[in-house]
């Protein structure tokens, strides 16, 4: 707990700021002079943020995915796979962070095993899931025409379950946007030490710029999947109309 | 797909419309279960013909058709097509050069219809050029509006996806054709529509086809040749429709065919094809001696007024010729008119409809050709020729 008592040591000219004056002061709920002339030390941690967020989700998904593709063509492995990526899920990221301390240290490595650990549950049930629901006239129909199993699964399980891929994608993305805040306890950088640095968790517009930009990030995502879905799937649009 | 390129491709290009089917004493044991589903099964079915397999459930006949293009695969015995067993190479090729189509149809819901169509043209490579002219003249070929190519199955009608699935089976011309209960999950109405369709088409491509069915009167109306099949996976009779209908070969049969199968058998000929009667005709104005001289010598005892084109007006009674000539307006004018195109059966019904023994029988442009009876009919039923006449496909009547 040593690391966290230093982030959390009270820099001694976090508020002597160049504005803000009386607000910051009174720690009033939210200071926007403060926020104008801050902005610059929320550039870093956001970007740290994202690339912990797309590590995250993008290896968890290539590995979901993959392990998804496996249980489906075998139907056995589905329930061990499952109580693996459920174990994962279940271990609270801190907890995790510590259990990690003497293989990989602390740092962005850490922190990025953690989060990916965490996604490859929701993304495992929902590709396999999204692989399921295909119709069995459908495969029997691709099977029955001259598919073989590879072209089958990319050609018509794949696009067909790409609405329920699409839709673990964006669970998995957003709650990752908001679990890597917790990365600051790996030293893995992110909005999380803007959240707590400096103000022994009490100054309140710190919190919540830096929680806005985490939520601002989580609503851009899930706006970009849900368009990427959109496109990957017009089949659906067409049958709405 | 280095696998695709074989000779599907070339035997559709060179129109090599069908190939004959032979079963060579087939059986099939499902892993795990006491007996077989398909039991040393020899079947020959001749090039461009429809053979339709009817059972009960569990009788073993889509196995036995799916074993053609193994989606299952046998347990002993050979299918030939042409000379070629299906057990050479591999089963994704295989079925590239069969047509496919089931009762679900499986249409993939994430591709246009013209996409569905050209999928097998695609699995086997064939340029963007050729593959857009099948796919319009299947759409044409099927009945299909050619706009249909850009939408999605779900914006079509049950009966316009099977369209799509046949089309679909027909991509590349193949020269065998499987169908499993293709219009099991239509509605009677279109069922009846797609299958007159379907044998319209046939008689053009004149497939070799396996059709699947549990419906006897589907069996009858499709099939050039039936193959009845009982639990245990065994054929109990493999005949045309006339001879199932006439001498089923055992009491399963008979059972099976059902019980009204004497007016089955009046659904496989057209009015126009049996002895009609004659009645004299007179139009009106004419002496009423001459018209009852005529009756004397007549099979039907009452005479048809008809206008200058020959079209029947009605009945004349004797009180009609009670007259000194043919009046115009006769007694009894609500006669049956039955077009010479209906078939027995529905002659029949409409003879009953219209509480009469006879009706006069007109041709397409209305004009009185003879005079069907009750007796024809029952005659027709007792007599041998019955029995005897074959009918192909091609001239089987259609309900439409």
């Amino acid at each position: 707990m040593i690391d966290f008592v230093q982030i959390a040591a009270v820099d001694p000219d976090f508020f002597k700021d160049r504005s803000g004056g009386g607000c910051i002061q009174d720690n009033n709920l939210f200071c926007p002079g403060w926020v104008v002339d801050n902005y610059d030390r929320y550039v870093d941690p956001t970007l740290q943020h994202l690339v912990l967020v797309l590590s995250a989700v993008g290896i968890g998904f290539a590995i979901a995915f993959s392990l998804a593709i496996l249980a489906h063509r075998r139907r056995w492995l589905a329930s061990p796979f499952l109580a693996a990526t459920g174990v994962l899920y279940t271990i609270p990221s801190i907890s995790f962070f510590f259990l990690l301390l003497p293989l990989t240290g602390r740092g962005t490595t850490t922190a990025i095993i953690a989060l990916t650990a965490f996604t490859l549950q929701i993304i495992f049930r929902n590709v396999l899931t999204g692989l399921r629901n295909v119709p069995v006239e459908v495969t029997e129909a691709a099977r029955g025409i001259g598919y073989t199993p590879k072209q089958m699964l990319w050609r018509v399980e794949i696009p067909l379950a790409m609405p329920e891929i699409v839709a673990g994608l964006r669970i998995a993305t957003v709650s990752t946007v908001a679990l890597a805040t917790l990365a600051v306890f790996a030293n893995g950088g992110g909005l999380g030490g803007e959240i707590i640095s400096g103000s022994n968790l009490t100054f309140k517009t710190g919190i919540i710029v830096a929680g806005s930009i985490a939520v601002v990030m989580a609503i851009l995502f899930d706006a970009l999947i849900l368009l990427l879905g959109r496109l990957l799937t017009p089949w659906k649009r067409a049958a709405a109309l | 797909m280095p696998d695709g390129s074989r000779s599907a491709e070339n035997s559709s290009s060179h129109g090599a419309d069908a190939s004959p089917v032979r079963y060579q004493g087939v059986t099939k044991r499902y892993p795990g279960a006491d007996s077989d589903a398909v039991h040393d099964l020899d079947l020959e079915i001749p090039s461009g013909e429809i053979c339709v397999l009817v059972g009960p459930s569990g009788c073993g006949k889509t196995t036995a058709m799916r074993m053609v293009n193994r989606t299952v695969e046998m347990t002993s015995g050979d299918i030939l097509i042409g000379d070629r067993s299906v057990k050479d190479g591999d089963a994704a090729i295989l079925r590239r050069e069969i047509g496919y189509v089931i009762q679900q149809i499986g249409l993939f819901p994430h591709r246009t219809i013209g996409q569905n169509i050209a999928t097998v043209p695609k699995l086997l490579n064939w340029d963007k050029n050729r593959t857009d002219d099948r796919v319009t003249k299947l759409l044409d070929l099927t009945g299909l509006d050619p706009e249909f190519a850009d939408r999605y199955p779900s914006q079509l009608s049950g009966g316009q996806q099977q369209r799509v699935g046949v089309a679909r089976a027909l991509a590349v011309d193949p020269p065998v054709m499987l169908m499993d209960e293709p219009f099991g999950a239509i509605d009677p109405i279109s069922r009846g529509r797609l299958q007159n369709e379907f044998l319209r088409l046939q008689a053009d491509i004149k497939k070799t086809i396996l059709f699947v069915t549990h419906d006897v009167d589907e069996a009858i109306k499709m099939g050039d040749r039936i193959a009845v099949m009982k639990k245990g996976g065994e054929v109990a009779q493999f005949a045309t429709p006339t001879e199932l209908l006439m001498e089923p070969a055992d009491d399963f049969v008979e059972d099976f065919v059902g019980a009204d199968r004497a007016l089955k058998r009046l659904a496989l000929m057209r009015v126009r094809d049996v002895d009609l009667w004659n009645a004299p005709s007179t139009q009106a104005g004419r002496r009423s001696d001459d018209v009852l001289n005529e009756l004397k010598t007549s099979e039907v005892p009452y005479a048809v007024l008809v206008d200058g084109e020959n079209r029947p007006l009605g009945w004349l009674s004797t009180r009609d010729l009670d007259a000194e000539t043919v009046p115009v307006h006769p007694d009894s004018t609500g006669v049956p008119m039955i077009d010479a195109d209906t078939t027995l059966r529905d002659g029949l019904a409409q003879l009953l409809a219209g509480g009469s023994l006879y009706g006069t029988v007109v041709d397409g442009r209305g004009r009185l050709t003879g005079v069907l009876s009750v007796e024809i009919i029952s005659d027709f039923l007792a007599s041998k020729e019955a029995a005897e006449v074959a009918i192909p496909a091609v001239d089987r009547p259609h309900d439409d």
